[in-house]
């Protein structure tokens, strides 16, 4: 559907300029959106990362994505499935993108772009892939403690690769989450209610 | 009339699979738009009085059986707009059913009554004097009993609640067990999947199937574009029959003397702007509320296991009426899915220190009396919703997390997480100022969700300031009816699915 109130989105990213309050705004409901493509299909997903194949994100948003999950979820250190070579949260969050509407999708790629890009003085106007693990990570508190669209973006990307990453159920056994359970556990089901009486 | 008879289990439901024909013209007496708490009762009242009663869902039908457990498949599924359904600002999710049963499907079985005072402002500013408590109570007693409706037993309070409890009898709080629409629950904690067991009393398994026993037939797959008149009376709807692939399988009119909406507080006023009806006072899509609520969670030094048992237990309704804070906290469970997304404990290793504990922490979600203050448009493409806290509710806001803090630190927590954009942890209560007081009424600033939008098509005595009558005929169009929560003139500070329910059996009885 047309946004009447954003400007076109470019096929390719050539800076800021193109990104209208609505559509940083519109960016922060993608994890709402992306929870809603594919999530089904890759429930229990026991593919190796390194046999992925990737068919929404380009080569540079993997990047962006792979190395946001590296800072974000430090899982071995805890005792948790890596989130990169165990648990294929980046390959999870490409099928997700594939199954976006194309202007959802293009969001995502703006999202994304704008991140790495975002120029920083503090940060030397580097990217945030090319940041060492400290810069990165000051680097998304800062964007967490930013203006309302970076506020957002933030949420956004953090949600899309913690859900991606917490959907495996391998990750369960190390919470103790139990997931499904009326199966496991032979809780019947009772049916329709009776009707009232009148 | 001969004896109803129901399915044991399960639903007959036209479908887009099943449509033959590109074109389907269908007759009743009355056509119910939406299968959740109002049009679902609205239907049963209707069809047990001999009306040839069609009901309309936009949403798909899921039986049971097929829940998967999973919150984000469910989303998917289940889930008004996938679960996607936010304010324009995108700092608010506004989850609502979108399936055969609607809300009451995926919803946490709460039931509150109305609130008195808040029927004698209703009496007192809209002209709402014949709902009163003494004329709504029978409703209420009879919805109750017909969905068993009880006082959750001790059974029924998991650890989290629990825990609570113990910290409000210590701060001297008023505390009750929730009153919830279940038949012996299977303490699953996937009630906002659906329940696989059939065990909540959904619509699914209760007015659905009795309105199906007597003659009520349901289109899944069906979204309303237009209401039709005739010489200003209401006689049918316009809908399409859309595949699960996304794909227009057929166009569906319903003739029918007698329209009934009850697609929800969102999408009832769309149909209404779309079709440019019931709107002299100018009301249609105003005064959305929507009990903006936050889950603020914390962290015990035992094991809670937040997903293990009934989703919720108990509430503290000590600041409930407006003199005293105009909110109320529940205790609640929540999955793995909530977690991640609705605190922010920090990034990396404190996430990941946050998550792997997860066992240990708890939740309580708050509810507040919010103003009316939201629009719903239509813009001839999409709807918008379009809402921010008001600064009148702000501070309730703050109050109600400062009292969920208190209630932690109380209960045993060690660590409470306020749920906003950035890191603030309430360790002790000389934390509890600083780390509230200082939030912004900002967007994004706050992770807000609601489950009981309300309000965009408010009753009223008076036609210039509201939509619809006391008996959920519209001031505008003859033979047009809402029966669901945009009825609410104001926000009812509790979980609104009894009130709708009561509300609709009457409508449909005045009706007939």
């Amino acid at each position: 559907m047309k946004d009447k109130n954003r400007a076109p989105l470019p096929g390719y990213l050539a800076g800021l300029e193109p990104l209208s309050r609505r559509g940083f705004l519109r960016t922060t409901v993608l994890a709402s959106a992306a929870l809603s493509s594919g999530c089904a299909s890759l429930f229990g997903r026991k593919d190796a990362p390194e046999t992925l194949e990737y068919y929404s994100l380009q080569p540079d948003e993997i990047d962006v994505i792979t190395r946001l999950t590296e800072v974000m979820l430090p899982a071995e250190q805890f005792g948790l499935p890596s989130s990169t070579s165990v648990v294929p949260t980046v390959k999870n969050i490409d099928m997700m993108a594939q199954r976006m509407p194309e202007q959802t999708r293009d969001l995502l790629g703006l999202g994304i772009w704008v991140f790495n890009n975002r120029p920083m003085v503090s940060f030397k106007f580097r990217k945030f892939t090319s940041l060492p693990d400290d810069k990165a990570l000051d680097y998304v508190n800062a964007m967490q403690e930013g203006a309302f669209f970076e506020r957002g973006l933030m949420t956004t990307l953090k949600a899309l690769i913690a859900l991606n990453y917490w959907r495996d159920s391998r990750t369960w056994p190390g919470l103790e989450y139990h997931g499904p359970v009326t199966e496991t556990w032979g809780v019947r089901r009772l049916g329709n209610a009776p009707l009232p009486r009148a | 009339m001969s004896s109803p008879i129901m399915k044991a289990s399960g639903l007959e439901v036209h479908q887009a699979t099943d449509v033959t024909d590109s074109q389907i013209t269908l007759e009743a007496d009355v056509v119910v738009v939406g299968s959740g708490a109002g049009g679902a009762v609205a239907a049963y009242e209707l069809a047990r009085q001999g009306k040839r009663v069609i009901i309309l869902e936009a949403g798909p039908y899921v039986p049971s059986k097929a829940f998967t457990e999973d919150f984000t498949d469910s989303l998917q599924t289940l889930y008004q707009d996938h679960g996607g359904q936010a304010n324009s600002s995108g700092d608010l999710l506004v989850l609502q059913g979108a399936c055969v049963g609607g809300s009451t499907v995926v919803n946490g079985c709460v039931c509150f009554r109305t609130p008195d005072f808040i029927l004698q402002d209703w009496q007192r500013d809209f002209g709402l004097s014949e709902l009163t408590e003494a004329e709504l109570g029978p409703y209420f007693d009879e919805v109750e009993r017909n969905l068993s409706v009880h006082d959750n037993g001790e059974h029924e309070i998991a650890r989290h609640g629990q825990v609570i409890r113990e910290g409000a009898r210590k701060l001297g709080w008023s505390t009750k067990p929730l009153r919830r629409n279940i038949r012996q629950c299977g303490l699953t904690g996937h009630c906002l999947s659906g329940c696989k067991t059939e065990r909540k009393q959904s619509m699914l398994v209760t007015y659905l199937p009795w309105a199906q026993a007597y003659g009520a037939e349901i289109y899944a797959d069906t979204r309303v574009e237009k209401v039709l008149t005739e010489g200003g009376r209401a006689s049918g709807v316009e809908a399409v029959v859309t595949g699960q692939d996304g794909i227009v399988v057929a166009s569906l009119t319903v003739r029918a003397p007698r329209v009934v909406l009850a697609a929800g507080a969102v999408q009832t006023p769309v149909l209404l702007l779309k079709s440019g009806l019931a709107n002299r006072s100018g009301q249609v899509g105003k005064n959305f509320a929507c009990h903006p609520s936050l889950l603020v969670a914390a962290r015990y030094p035992q094991p809670i296991y937040p997903w293990r048992g009934a989703l919720l237990g108990v509430h503290i309704d000590e600041f409930m009426h407006p003199d005293k804070g105009g909110f109320i906290l529940e205790d609640g469970g929540f999955g793995i899915v909530e977690m991640t997304m609705l605190a922010e404990p920090g990034t990396g290793e404190p996430f990941m220190e946050y998550m792997a504990n997860a066992r240990d922490l708890a939740g309580l979600v708050t509810l507040i009396h919010d103003h009316n203050v939201g629009t719903i448009s239509w813009d001839g493409e999409r709807k918008q919703i379009d809402y921010q806290l008001s600064e009148a509710d702000f501070p309730s806001m703050k109050r109600a997390i400062k009292a969920a803090a208190r209630l932690h630190l109380a209960s045993g927590a060690t660590e409470v997480y306020v749920p906003a954009s950035d890191r603030r942890i309430i360790r002790s209560e000389d934390d509890i100022d600083d780390q509230v007081d200082s939030l912004e009424n900002a967007p994004q600033h706050l992770r807000m969700v609601s489950y009981h939008p309300q309000g965009t098509c408010r009753m009223g005595a008076d036609p210039l300031q509201s939509v619809v009558k006391a008996n959920g005929e519209t001031h505008d169009v003859a033979g047009l009816y809402v029966a669901d929560a945009s009825l609410l003139p104001t926000s009812i500070i509790v979980n609104p699915q009894i009130t709708v329910y009561a509300l609709a059996t009457r409508i449909a009885r005045q009706m007939a």
